[in-house]
């Protein structure tokens, strides 16, 4: 049996095609010049190019960071295309119909249908190929209501102010390395703004696709949660099938004022590379939610299963009093992939509390490892957390670490941490198959139970769809 | 240069750090008798040292604790020591008569010393009475994994005598074996290195108490350095007390490798100190081993204590338990570490490991970072650990029960020391322990 758990793996990657279309791309490489011809191609006001030089200069003074626990080859910035968009594109759409239709083709393929008629449900999408945002859906219907949900490019130029205000306040441009890479080139991403007492009507997604296999994709998504109001937002990401490796080093940032609740998902899943790790996406990303207000709430699920190489901590810094911080993910990793993920917890204000659910699941010759830090400032009164890491480890080649830190300055607060490591036992398949439940099936069964604490807070079809997509990913794994 | 002229105001540029790691060794280099040998192992470790600088805060292993504070001192290193047995009759465990060692800044004191009640066969002395040993010697001192490290290598370039421990195969001592290492305080600032091996050959028992002891707030350096070797089916209990005085910077290494079916079994308690740090390295080197670690600290006012512990399995069928408590009050500062790593073959393994820190001030401070790494599938390891003051609620059920708030506290506060406690297996030091703990709440 323990062969079959092997050969169950390989399920070939479906979303590895390319779209073949002309792309409007800058020559490789950066330099100020570079990122002075970014800010000029998508003609944005004085600040940002003020913004993305101090970005680029802060960016030249620092070191690519050596800690996390993953190995790569030293990555050549100065070989990657750092714009890159479709030919085709007409300056403003006035609708859909004037989208290319290759590219609807493409985001068809995904699953992601674009066109009104078919649109999923109650769902508003902006969808971003390489550097630029092609639609975004129901953008009419939100206005009604107030929220703005646009490319970021876009809210650069009709509500500059509201960018101004909030771009890089949660993660300042010299956070760290691939921050300040990202702050310097970003090409474009979402922005959602949630005004006052208002429930988005609808849930927003972005779907990310990086079709050029020489670019890097780095987008930036920035949420505002006004007092009062509530968001849901998901995010979905694949890119097609190169030898080479692609760095996606993204931010997200995320302010939820008084009363705001900010809900972020992901399903990642770029490509991983092959079996023998070559090619697939470097991952670096950079999310973090600040809970500027009284009683704001932001919770961050995550289900990470692409990427040659994952290195992302979604975070929360808690400042206002009562805010909550919530962190549920699920990181399988197979073959070669490498995930350093985790998250980290910023108690600041009084009586924040903060939960973490992390799932590790590593097959074949992986490495997974969690690093979450959980921070109580002195002032934290009454801060509580709970951390729990589970790992699973399928085959007997693959890794799976913890490193949690925990920083405590107040003695009124309550950490607690726990972390366990198991596997699928043979008793446990055993116990299936006496019930006639093939081992395929079993594996099936026990993982998604595993998961099960993370999945639950994923809105309806992206749980649905993460458990398919856990059980494509690891089959032939198990035996 | 502008840049230069910033960096030297700053206390511990790269450049200080440097010199006075350099100058550090060369004050316990020559300091070093002549009559001990082990050259080889000295130059070796000098030429590792070499290339060292002394920790600063931007290292990962030393992120929590700083020994900026070290650097203004200029250490000296201690000569010969009158002590009286007045300075160390209450350190004697009556358990323990006729098998005391006694270490004076780093260097075994001969009249002080009671070996007489341990079973023939059982080599325990001064490196310097032991030259026979010198060739079996080399094959084990300063040969543990984990020997590169800047303090551990300090040690081994400079230790001017050590305490050797060495039981043939099979010889179980009855009689526990007391260490005590006694910081004096001179006219300067001394640095003192102590040195232990301790090897179980197959078979053996030991039962092992240190007692790392100083009253002075003088300022202090102690490096000690234990190896114990546990070859198959060796069992050693090890009990390794710290209470140096309030000016003293202890920082202590047991590295501890285990051969197959080996049990060890570890309390570390820690009272004492200005800093203390300890890194407590098991090595498996066999299977089927045991290792269940114990640590306790209780500080209060401005006392930092680290514990670092590893625990590197690389054989089937280990069993680990780890256990590491910590109580913290006034602006003290508690740091632990506890590394666990799991390699391929390990499979099988059942290890354990808590970590409950206890907070006793608004000003007190913990730093914890339980770590586990597993590349084995087949096997169950859990780790927790917590952080909180003591339960209200818990308190409020003994004040139902007529138990005063404070004394309620205290009581819950010694129940919590009292689980590592308990664990050391000589009954005098247990008590005697439990009363310091009381005293102190």
């Amino acid at each position: 049996m323990s062969a079959s758990v092997q050969t169950l793996v390989s399920q070939p990657y479906k979303y590895g095609f390319t779209t073949d279309i002309e792309a409007d791309a800058i020559p490789r490489g950066l330099s100020e010049d570079v990122v002075r011809m970014i800010s000029a191609k998508k003609n944005e006001p004085a600040f940002m190019l003020e913004f993305r030089l101090k970005a680029y200069r802060k960016w030249l003074t620092m070191k690519e960071p050596a800690w996390p626990n993953v190995k790569y080859p030293p990555i050549d910035y100065q070989n990657i295309v750092y714009y890159s968009a479709p030919k085709t594109q007409p300056k403003k759409l006035g609708s859909l119909d004037e989208v290319d239709p290759t590219m609807l083709e493409t985001f068809e393929k995904l699953g992601i249908p674009l066109s009104e008629q078919k649109r999923l449900a109650n769902v508003a999408v902006d969808a971003i190929f390489d550097s630029v945002s092609i639609a975004t859906t129901y953008k009419e219907k939100l206005a009604e209501s107030g929220v703005i949900f646009c490319s970021i490019s876009e809210a650069l130029q009709e509500h500059p102010d509201l960018v101004e205000k909030y771009l890089g306040t949660v993660i300042p441009i010299g956070d760290n390395y691939f921050a300040a890479l990202n702050s310097a080139v970003f090409s474009d991403g979402s922005f959602v703004y949630i005004p006052k007492d208002t429930k988005c009507p609808m849930d927003l997604s972005t779907y990310f696709r990086i079709n050029n296999g020489d670019s890097g994709q780095f987008e930036r998504t920035l949420i505002v949660a006004e007092s009062g109001s509530s968001v849901t937002y998901l995010e979905g990401c694949t890119a097609p099938m190169y030898d080479s490796n692609q760095l996606h080093a993204a931010i997200v940032e995320l302010v939820a004022m008084d009363d705001a609740s900010i809900n972020y998902s992901t399903v990642q899943n770029w490509y991983a590379g092959d079996e023998n790790g070559k090619g697939g996406i470097y991952n670096f990303v950079t999310k973090r939610g600040l809970c500027a207000g009284r009683n704001s709430k932001i919770s961050w699920t995550q289900v990470e299963t692409g990427s040659a190489i994952t290195w992302k901590y979604p975070s929360c810094v808690l400042v206002g009093d009562n805010s909550v911080g919530e962190f549920y993910s699920v990181a399988l990793t197979n073959n070669m992939q490498q995930a350093d993920t985790g998250t980290k917890m910023v108690h600041v204000g009084k009586n924040t509390r903060s939960t973490i659910i992390s799932k590790g699941i590593s097959a074949a010759n992986s490495k997974n490892s969690y690093r979450g830090l959980v921070k109580i400032g002195p002032k934290a009164i009454g801060a509580r957390n709970y951390s729990q890491c589970d790992s699973m480890l399928i085959g007997d080649t693959s890794s799976a670490n913890t490193f949690p830190y925990i920083q405590v300055q107040n003695s009124t607060a309550q950490v607690e941490h726990e972390a366990s490591t198991s596997k699928i036992g043979e008793d446990q398949l055993f116990y299936f198959a006496q019930r006639g439940i093939s081992p395929e099936d079993a594996v099936s069964m026990i993982i998604s139970g595993f998961c099960r604490d993370v999945f639950n807070k994923l809105p309806m079809e992206f749980a649905a769809e993460a458990d398919k997509l856990l059980a494509l990913k690891l089959e032939n794994t198990v035996g | 240069m502008t840049s230069s002229v910033s960096e030297v105001s700053v206390l511990g540029t790269a450049n200080q750090r440097d010199a006075y790691l350099k100058g550090l060794a060369q004050t316990v280099q020559a300091a070093v008798p002549e009559n001990l040998g082990l050259e080889e192992v000295r130059s070796r470790a000098a030429s590792f040292l070499n290339e060292q600088t002394f920790p600063s805060t931007r290292q990962e292993d030393w992120r929590f604790t700083d020994l900026s504070a070290m650097l203004a001192i200029d250490f000296a290193t201690a000569g010969e020591f009158s002590v009286t047995e007045a300075d160390i009759a209450e350190l004697r465990l009556p358990e323990t008569a006729g098998a005391q060692v006694v270490v004076v800044n780093g260097r075994v004191n001969r009249e002080l010393s009671q070996l007489g009640g341990l079973p023939e066969g059982a080599v325990v002395g001064s490196l310097g009475d032991r030259s026979e040993l010198q060739s079996q010697l080399s094959d084990r001192l300063t040969q543990a994994s984990g020997s590169h490290e800047v303090f551990t290598a300090l040690n081994t370039v400079g230790f001017q005598d050590a305490v050797v421990v060495w039981l043939p195969r099979n010889l179980v001592v009855e009689t526990p074996l007391q260490i005590i290492y006694l910081s004096q305080a001179g006219e300067k600032p001394l640095v003192a290195q102590p040195r232990c091996l301790v090897v179980a050959e197959s078979g053996s028992a030991l039962t092992l108490v240190e007692d790392f002891w100083g009253d002075s707030t003088a300022a202090h350096f102690t490096n000690a350095v234990t190896e114990l070797w546990l070859d198959a089916n060796a069992q050693v209990s090890h009990s390794r007390i710290e209470r140096e005085g309030a000016g003293t910077f202890h920082i202590g290494k047991t590295v501890v490798t285990q051969a197959r079916d080996s049990q060890y079994i570890g309390v570390a308690a820690g009272f004492g100190a200005k800093l203390a740090r300890h890194n407590w390295e098991i090595y498996q080197t066999g299977e089927q081993t045991t290792t269940k670690i114990y640590g306790l600290g209780a500080i209060s006012a401005t006392q930092h204590a680290d514990t670092h512990s590893l625990v590197a399995l690389s054989h089937p069928h280990g069993m680990v338990e780890q256990e590491h408590k910590a109580i913290v009050d006034g602006k003290a500062h508690s740091v632990f570490n506890g590394r666990m790593a799991v390699a391929q073959k390990a499979q099988l393994t059942n290890a354990s490991q808590l970590n409950r820190n206890l907070l006793l001030s608004d000003t007190a401070r913990v730093d914890t970072k339980p770590q586990l790494e597993i590349v084995a599938d087949n096997v169950k390891c859990a780790h927790g650990a917590t952080v909180s003051q003591l339960q209200s609620d818990e308190i409020f059920y003994l004040q139902s029960r007529g138990i005063s708030a404070p004394q309620a506290q205290r009581l819950l506060i010694y129940a919590f020391a009292m689980e590592i406690l308990e664990k050391i297996p000589v009954e005098t030091l247990r008590s005697r322990l439990a009363e310091a703990i009381v005293q102190w709440t």
